[in-house]
Order: structure tokens, then C-alpha cells, then sequence
């Protein structure tokens, strides 16, 4: 453990370059009003964080691509477990899918948009698709991944023990895979919050932090910019560090 | 060789054969339900048109020029970008590495700024830099820096201490102590980093020219998309796959040759 002097000390040093970067934006937004314009002055930002707070703003497009994201990340994850399982299970699946899957994936995902937008407009079930799609990539190949990789003993017990195969699956090959399967999970989460900030912010319709980026921007209001990309980076923060705790809790028994 | 060998090798050959032809079997399959479906006439022009069309929009776009020049905007703005963004992060993640008083000031900045996702500083950085060239460099080069930085960073705190201690027992000279031990434990990781950078890259700044461009490949399918014209969409977005396997593979050998080099 270290000194407690030396901890506050190691905050500080941490400390010391945001707070000079925050200077440097404050001493640029005084340099004229062309800067201020840019560059707005920090109090202005906290005062328009407090705001978008206190009017529902935030709140309202916040919990907007939360739940875009949910929804995206909970179709996406069954769907890709499903196809993951399928090709980790069966020859003729993969044989199928697995071209297609990895054809499909080598377009960014961004790129997909136009041709959705014009496929199923630019509302809801788009940008849900978009979710959907970013988290099925990751789910499937760590699916697949996990099945393909199960411990071959375990294999061999089930069929000692006669399993059928819907047994195997379930109790060996699943049971094997979840932790590939988690750090699919893992992976899927942050391609799910940038695919949602990314949709809202490329279709700009509806509530999320990403359409209201994007109306300050042609708004040029800064202040507001800034509020949502620090909301964007915390929450993706509190979900990674969330997730890894649920992971430790679930998977611990495996590492004993 | 007996004849069982020769049959044997002939039944391997086959295998590979199969192995390569049935990679190319669901493709084909849905390239037909796609002529067939088009055939059917059931969708209007506007949501789905055959690969034929698809084909010939692109041999129109390529003779009229067109496309080249919309690829060539975007791929040099993703060379610049990303050269600027690797140099940049691997200085800092070296610089990182090396020094305990730069870790200690930049780390928590770099940690916190690494968790927001590049696309997320699009609209900033268009109110920052304006809607031309800078802005689109400038984010290509922000994705590109961080996985670089952080991998540059992994791998000089990987070099093993163990081996640093024994060359200086032996006084190696500091020549050789970086061919033989810095560069092969730092380069690979380092390469990964990169191959991770690019094809952030690609993904940020097709996201920031369907955004706000006057040229690329993004620009030309957002312009597809407003016109209604599919087929451009579609060449669009079979390009931008093809652009990011290729720049994806021509990493991959390079890393496997770059790496055969040095050990």
C-alpha cells in the first residue's frame, strides 16, 4: 500500500495536466470573441451542465440511448449466441454462415448506414439495427470461438455419461464457452456505445446524447457539446467497470 | 513414391480444393437470390437493384473518374491522419513507457480521454477546425493514436527486466542491446497496435466524411443516399468493406514478415 502523502501526491501529478489543459482552453476563450466562440469559457459549460440538468435534457436523452443501446445489446447478444452456437455446433452451418459473416463484417460499420437509411428510414428500427449489428459481430465470433475451444475431456465424459447431443451442448459446450462468451459480451458493450452515439449522431433523428451533439453542433453551441461527450465517456466508464465487476462475481469459480 | 502416397496426396489436393471452393458457396448462393429477387421486379428500383446495376454504376463512376477521385481524397486523408496519429502515439506511449514522472502526469488524462469514443468528438472537432481538411485529419489522427499509444506503452513496459540486467552484467553495447533485446519485444505488439489503429481510422473518418464532406467515399454514399440512388450506395459500401480488408491483410503480412525479419 502506498503512503498516504505519496497517494495524494500521485493524485495531484495526475491531476495537473487536465487542469492545464482546462487553462489553456479558459486562456483561449479570452484571447477575443472569434476564440469564445470555439473555445466557450468553463463556467459557461458547467452553467449549461446544470441547465441541461435542471430542464430534463440530459436525463431525457440520456436515458433515450440507454435504452436504444439495451435493446440493441439484448438482441444482439441472443442473436449472435445463437449463430455463434450454431456454427461452433454444426459443419454445414458453418460452412454456410461462416463465409457470409465474414464477408459481411469487413464493411466499417458506419458504412452501413446510407444504404439503412434508405432501406428502413432514418427512425428508430434503423438505428436499433445498427446496435444490433454491432454487438451480433463480437457475439458471434467469441461464441464460436468458445464452442470450438471446449475442453475435449469434458467432451469425452459427456459422451461416457451417453449425453444426448442437446445435453452436450447445453451442459458441456455452452457451459465451456461462457467466458469467451463473456469477453464477447465485454467487447459487444463498448461497440454498442459507439454504434448508439454513432447512429444518433449520423441520423439525427429522435432523443440520445448523439441527436443532441449534433443539434448544438449546427447550433454551434459548444457548452452543450462538451457536456454530452463527457456524459458519453463516463458512461462508458461505469459500464466497463460494472461489467468487469459482474464478470469477476459470475466467473470467479473458474479461476479458483 | 507409391502409388497409396500419390492417391493420398491427390485426396489431400482435393480437400484443399473443396476447402476453397465451398468458402465461395453461400456468397454465390445469395449473389443468385439477389438476381432472382430483382428479377421478381417485387422491390421498386429505389430500395433494391440487381448486382448487374450494381456492377455498372461502378464501371461508370471508375471511367468518369469519380471514383477515383473520391478514394483517393479519403485514402489520403486516412494516410495522413494515421501517419501523424502512429508517430505522435508512439512517441508519447515510448515517452510513457520509459519515464515514471510522464506516466504519472499523463496517464489519468489519457485513461479518461481513451474512453470516449472517437466519433463522439465529431461534432467538436467540425466546431473547432471547421468543416474542412483539418477536421477530418485531425480525427482520423485522434483514432489512430490511442490504440498505437497504448500499445507502445504495453510493450516497453513488457520488455523483460530480467534480460535488461543480464546485458548489462555483460555490458552489451547499447547497439546491440536494442537490436537484440528492445526492438523484438516492443515491435510486434507495437505493429498489433497499429493494425488496430488503421482500421479504427477507416471506420472514424468514413463516419466523419458521411458527416460533414465534400468528397470520399462516405461523402459519395451520404450523396447516394439523398439522390435515392442505391447503386451508388451499394458500390460505396462494397468499397469501403474492400478498402478496410485490404488495408487489414496488407497489415497482417507485413507484420508477419516484419516479425520473421527480427527473430
Amino acid at each position: 500500500m502506498m503512503k498516504p502523502a505519496r497517494r495524494i501526491f500521485g493524485l495531484l501529478t495526475g491531476l495537473a495536466v487536465p487542469l492545464l489543459c482546462v487553462g489553456a482552453w479558459e486562456l483561449a476563450s479570452r484571447q477575443s470573441a472569434a476564440h469564445a466562440w470555439a473555445f466557450v469559457p468553463v463556467n459557461e459549460v458547467w452553467r449549461s451542465f446544470w441547465a441541461l440538468l435542471n430542464n430534463g435534457d440530459l436525463a431525457l436523452n440520456f436515458l433515450a440511448s440507454l435504452r436504444s443501446m439495451l435493446t440493441g445489446l439484448i438482441l444482439g447478444s441472443l442473436l449472435g449466441i445463437a449463430v455463434g452456437a450454431l456454427m461452433g455446433v454444426s459443419r454445414i452451418a458453418n460452412i454456410l454462415i461462416g463465409p457470409l459473416y465474414h464477408m459481411v463484417r469487413q464493411v466499417p460499420l458506419m458504412g452501413w448506414m446510407p444504404l439503412m437509411g434508405l432501406w428502413f428510414g432514418t427512425g428508430t428500427f434503423s438505428k436499433n439495427l445498427m446496435v444490433v449489428v454491432a454487438v451480433f459481430y463480437p457475439m458471434v465470433l467469441h461464441t464460436y470461438e468458445g464452442i470450438r475451444n471446449a475442453e475435449k475431456h469434458h467432451l469425452e465424459v459427456a459422451q461416457v455419461f451417453c449425453f444426448t447431443r442437446w445435453q452436450t451442448f447445453v451442459q458441456v459446450s455452452l457451459l465451456d464457452a461462457l467466458p469467451s462468451i463473456f469477453t464477447g459480451f465485454l467487447n459487444a458493450l463498448a461497440f454498442a456505445w459507439v454504434a448508439t452515439v454513432g447512429s444518433e449522431l449520423l441520423f439525427g433523428t429522435g432523443a440520445g446524447l448523439g441527436s443532441l451533439m449534433l443539434i448544438a453542433q449546427s447550433a454551434s453551441e459548444m457548452e452543450v457539446v462538451i457536456v454530452c461527450i463527457v456524459a458519453i465517456g463516463v458512461t462508458g466508464c461505469l459500464m466497463n467497470y460494472g461489467i468487469g465487476r459482474i464478470r469477476k462475481w459470475l466467473l470467479g469459480w473458474r479461476y479458483m | 513414391m507409391s502409388t497409396q502416397s500419390i492417391a493420398f496426396s491427390a485426396w489431400q489436393y482435393q480437400g484443399r480444393l473443396w476447402r476453397k471452393a465451398r468458402l465461395w458457396f453461400s456468397p454465390l448462393v445469395l449473389l443468385l437470390i439477389w438476381f432472382q429477387v430483382c428479377r421478381t421486379g417485387f422491390f421498386p428500383e429505389q430500395i433494391l437493384v440487381s448486382p448487374g446495376v450494381v456492377l455498372e454504376t461502378f464501371r461508370e463512376l471508375w471511367v468518369s473518374g469519380e471514383l477515383q477521385e473520391h478514394l483517393g481524397k479519403s485514402l489520403y486523408r486516412l494516410a495522413l491522419g494515421f501517419v501523424l496519429g502512429v508517430v505522435l502515439g508512439i512517441t508519447f506511449g515510448v515517452g510513457m513507457g520509459l519515464s515514471k514522472t510522464v506516466e504519472r502526469l499523463f496517464s489519468p488524462f489519457f485513461n479518461a480521454i481513451r474512453q470516449v469514443p472517437s466519433i463522439a468528438f465529431i461534432p467538436m472537432f467540425i466546431l473547432i477546425f471547421g468543416v474542412e481538411e483539418t477536421f477530418k485529419i485531425v480525427i482520423v489522427l485522434k483514432a489512430a493514436f490511442f490504440p498505437v499509444a497504448l500499445a507502445a506503452y504495453d510493450a516497453v513496459k513488457g520488455i523483460p527486466q530480467r534480460f535488461v540486467e543480464v546485458a548489462k552484467v555483460y555490458r552489451l553495447p547499447t547497439r546491440h542491446l536494442v537490436s537484440k533485446l528492445v526492438l523484438p519485444s516492443t515491435v510486434p505488439p507495437i505493429l498489433t497496435g497499429m493494425r488496430l489503429s488503421l482500421t479504427r481510422a477507416w471506420i472514424v473518418l468514413v463516419a466523419a466524411e458521411l458527416l460533414a464532406a465534400d468528397s470520399g467515399l462516405g461523402q459519395m454514399m451520404e450523396m447516394g443516399r439523398q439522390m435515392f440512388r442505391i447503386d451508388v450506395v451499394m458500390v460505396g459500401v462494397i468499397l469501403t468493406g474492400v478498402v478496410g480488408f485490404v488495408l487489414d491483410r496488407g497489415c497482417q503480412w507485413i507484420e508477419r514478415h516484419l516479425v520473421r525479419w527480427n527473430t
